[in-house]
């Protein structure tokens, strides 16, 4: 390359300073997906908070879905506690069907909008919505009500991306050791799991420990071997820092997916309660079962993951119908 | 090549068909809500129009269409060819690329004439068959080959480099914030939310490439020598009023030499049947007085002789035994066919008119939301070739769409209501005791029942107590199974799935 006489010409120096950067811009661009590879691999999860509500849990009841959620906020102290200002929030419904609210088989939509709005005035930068349906998405998310609800409230709803996920790690042995979650809903400062309270042929019901199963990719079908137990330790990697159960439509039989009007029931309820298990346990009494028949319940309550004490727990039952 | 007014309209019109045709197709999707319906792409098609009619004995709604570009054809000639066709404005792109290398040959006149003679057989093939009740003219037909070949390897082409670029971009280069915002915007606009794959597509692929390689030989070979719908505006277009005439012609012999379809003669006069309005030979002409025009404008030049382009015997003969090879298959048919073992789309007709009324576009497999419709090869028999049939384990039949229907131009797959779509059965769900996880390992699971969209589930599940373990175990009910293949695509059971639809 170099003339004879061993001088660089102009030419030269130009052409070697160009083969230079665009090697130093390889490098880079190969440096850089080496680490974000690296860093893909595995996520901890997201620590506990352990914030406290005015009570343990708030069921509310009435006519109207977005008022009753907003009374059961309020009465939590308000969604202040928390959504910090200028935070990251995620809300997630259960979107997993391609059916109507009517139809009670995706959480009612009216819930949904009340908490977009009682999130950003507490002071949200950003609310996410997101779900991994079963049916299609597309359908799922215009059907159910909630994606034009949602946007209307300036909510940030998308299609999550099943290639965009970290793998869970869990500091004990667990059967979902390494199974990818959607980084999205890991990386965020509130998690609100807001799932509908539904008939479910394995766990019974399905209410907010299985609504999380929507966060995760891969062959789901595999996490129903031995589903209570794995619903447990997902609950324990999300830890969501409040659970709100919709349940003003009660799919009371099958479920998950429903379709029929006929079974359907009006419960006209929300709770709400910052421990999962509570949560569950008390909708699970509203649906008319004992909690502790409910396998995750009771892996829970053995685990001292949370309470399905009801009658110790400090719950404010607010409107005019009693269970 | 020179350039001028008429050509640089023609070649707007091209662009803007060619366009317009990907655009239709590209929003062949969910919510299929665009101004334009992928099924008018094929019922301004006359040969596919007139020749499924003819072979169902029905009146197919789009006949309206394919009349009025044909009374179009009459006053203007074969315009369609020239300024509209999706796969001719692609071949004249190639032929742009194709031109520098190639030196143009003089053909003579007779060599021309044979050239173009092979449409007209294969038109009179299909003419024949679908009067015997044999459709066979989605084989040649080039809105279908373009369509099918658009859908069903371009589109998925380069929605899977975008969506991988952006993944690139996003989780190689870690770039997140507004480019992760622009792709989801992306996604649920434009992009749509799944990359779609259709098994051996590369075989439709190499059909159009073929096509595609003969017109770098010669420009328009195919629109010349084999095009069937050009065949069927051929012969519209020799009553065309619309008529290239020219005064005082020196015989240079420019115009002939550059005609992409080999429509002019030595004497300078042309085939009317064969000229597509390009309007080269306008600006080509050194003297500049070649036009075109109306018989009434007055100016009657030197036109050109009459068309006499007969029919030898020996073409007569070959027509004679290409007919009936053809209607050979059609009596032997019921022996080439194979019990149907593939899962048709929903409200597809019954499988013998279905065959014949199919014209294998691509248009449901490329609105199928799940990706679930995907082309036959030769399951079915070689008349099922590129039919659409439902491969569960890729994706499943939506209980709640009906798009497959709605885009089917010919009716093939009958667009029904939602209420009606929910009694079509596909098929039948059977469980394989001998893998299924609760049948054979007493595990839990309940994948497929959980999934069932039959409000009533078509899959029961039957407790049993298991050396004291209590498992739920699937059963199909074969009252309430609508066979949409949905429990199949989700049972967790690899690699072979332990429940599985069969056609019925």
């Amino acid at each position: 390359m170099l003339p004879d006489n061993g001088k660089i010409t102009r030419r030269d120096f130009f052409k070697f300073s160009f083969a230079g950067l665009a090697l130093v811009a390889a490098g880079d661009i190969i440096f850089r997906t080496a680490k974000a590879f690296a860093q893909q691999g595995a996520s901890n999860g997201r620590p506990k908070k352990n914030i406290k509500g005015k009570h343990d849990l708030v069921c509310a009841k009435g006519d109207d879905p977005y008022a009753i959620t907003v009374k059961a906020v309020d009465a939590m102290g308000g969604m202040e506690r928390f959504v910090k200002k200028g935070s990251v929030v995620v809300i997630k419904p259960n979107i997993g069907w391609d059916r109507t609210p009517e139809q009670a088989a995706d959480t009612n939509p009216l819930v949904v909008a009340a908490l977009i709005d009682l999130c950003f005035k507490a002071g949200a930068k950003r609310v996410n919505i997101f779900d991994i349906p079963c049916s299609d998405a597309r359908r799922s998310y215009e059907n159910s009500g909630i994606q034009r609800i949602a946007k209307e409230k300036g909510a940030n709803v998308y299609f999550a991306d099943d290639w965009n996920t970290a793998k869970a790690k869990f500091g004990y042995a667990s059967p979902m050791e390494g199974w990818p979650v959607l980084r999205d809903a890991i990386e965020c400062d509130t998690f609100i799991n807001v799932p509908v309270l539904k008939h479910h042929g394995l766990t019974r019901l399905t209410l907010s420990m299985k609504n999380l199963m929507g966060v995760c990719a891969g062959n789901r079908g595999i996490i129903h071997q031995d589903i209570a137990r794995k619903i447990v330790d997902l609950t324990d990697f999300i830890n969501p820092e409040l659970t709100v159960i919709d349940a003003v439509r009660f799919l009371y039989r099958h479920g998950p997916t429903g379709g029929d009007l006929n079974d359907v029931k009006k419960l006209d309820s929300v709770i709400v309660a910052t421990d999962p298990t509570l949560a569950d346990s008390y909708a699970a009494r509203l649906a008319g079962l004992d909690p502790l028949s409910l396998d995750n319940i009771k892996i829970a309550v053995q685990r001292k993951f949370g309470s399905a004490d009801l009658d110790k727990a400090d719950i404010a039952v607010l409107g005019s119908r009693l269970i | 090549m020179k350039t001028g007014k008429w050509i640089a309209l023609r070649r707007a019109s091209q662009a803007i068909f060619l366009l317009l045709f990907v655009c239709v197709l590209w929003s062949t999707t969910h919510p299929l809500n665009g101004p334009l319906s992928p099924q008018l792409l094929f019922k301004i098609d006359p040969l596919i129009m007139i020749f499924t009619s003819l072979s169902e004995r029905i009146i197919l709604p789009g006949l309206v269409f394919a009349a009025a570009m044909l009374a179009a054809t009459v006053v203007f000639g074969r315009f369609f060819c020239g300024w509209m066709c999706p796969l001719g404005s692609t071949l004249d792109l190639l032929g742009c690329l194709g031109r520098k290398g190639i030196k143009r040959r003089k053909e003579v006149d007779a060599v021309n004439a044979k050239v173009r003679k092979p449409k007209f057989f294969l038109f009179a093939v299909i003419a024949v068959s679908a009067a015997a009740g044999l459709q066979l003219a989605w084989v040649f037909d080039p809105l279908v080959i373009t369509a099918r070949f658009i859908s069903l390897n371009f589109i998925p082409a380069v929605t899977l480099s975008i969506d991988k670029f952006f993944i690139w971009l996003i989780s190689g280069l870690d770039l997140r914030g507004p480019v992760y915002d622009l792709y989801r915007s992306l996604k649920s606009s434009v992009l749509g939310i799944n990359v779609y794959f259709f098994s051996h597509s590369f075989y439709i692929f190499l059909f159009f490439a073929a096509i595609c390689a003969s017109a770098l030989a010669v420009p328009r070979l195919w629109c010349r020598s084999l095009c069937p719908l050009g065949a069927i505006y051929a012969l519209t277009a020799k009553a065309a009023f619309l008529r290239r005439t020219f005064e005082s012609c020196k015989n240079c012999g420019v115009c002939k030499s550059n005609c992409r379809m080999g429509a002019i003669k030595d004497d300078a006069g042309y085939s009317k049947g064969e000229c597509i309005l390009c309007m080269d030979c306008i600006y080509d002409c050194p003297e500049n007085i070649t036009r075109f025009s109306w018989p009434s404008a007055g100016r009657e030049g030197s036109g050109p002789p009459p068309d006499r382009d007969g029919m030898t015997r020996r073409d007569f003969l070959l027509l004679s035994a290409l007919t009936v090879s053809s209607l050979g298959f059609e009596f032997n048919r019921k022996r080439l066919r194979r019990p149907r073992n593939v899962i048709r789309p929903p409200a597809a007709l019954e499988e013998a008119e279905f065959l014949d009324r199919c014209i294998r576009c691509g248009n449901c497999m490329k609105v199928c939301p799940t990706n679930g419709l995907q082309p036959v090869s030769f399951q079915s028999g070689i008349e099922g070739v590129w039919t659409p049939q439902l491969v569960p384990e890729i994706g499943y039949c939506e209980y709640n769409c009906t798009l497959c229907g709605r885009t089917c131009p010919t009716g093939a797959i009958r667009g029904v209501t939602l209420e009606r779509k929910h009694e079509t059965i596909l098929g039948l769900a059977q469980v394989d005791r001998s893998i299924c996880i609760a049948w054979a390992e007493n595990k839990q699971c309940v994948v497929c029942e959980e999934h069932c969209p039959v409000s009533d589930k078509a899959i029961k599940l039957k407790r049993e107590a298991v050396s004291g373990i209590e498992v739920l175990r699937p059963i199909v009910d074969v009252n309430l199974c609508v066979g949409c293949g949905t429990c199949q695509n989700k049972c967790p059971v690899r690699p072979v799935r332990a429940i599985r639809v069969s056609p019925i």
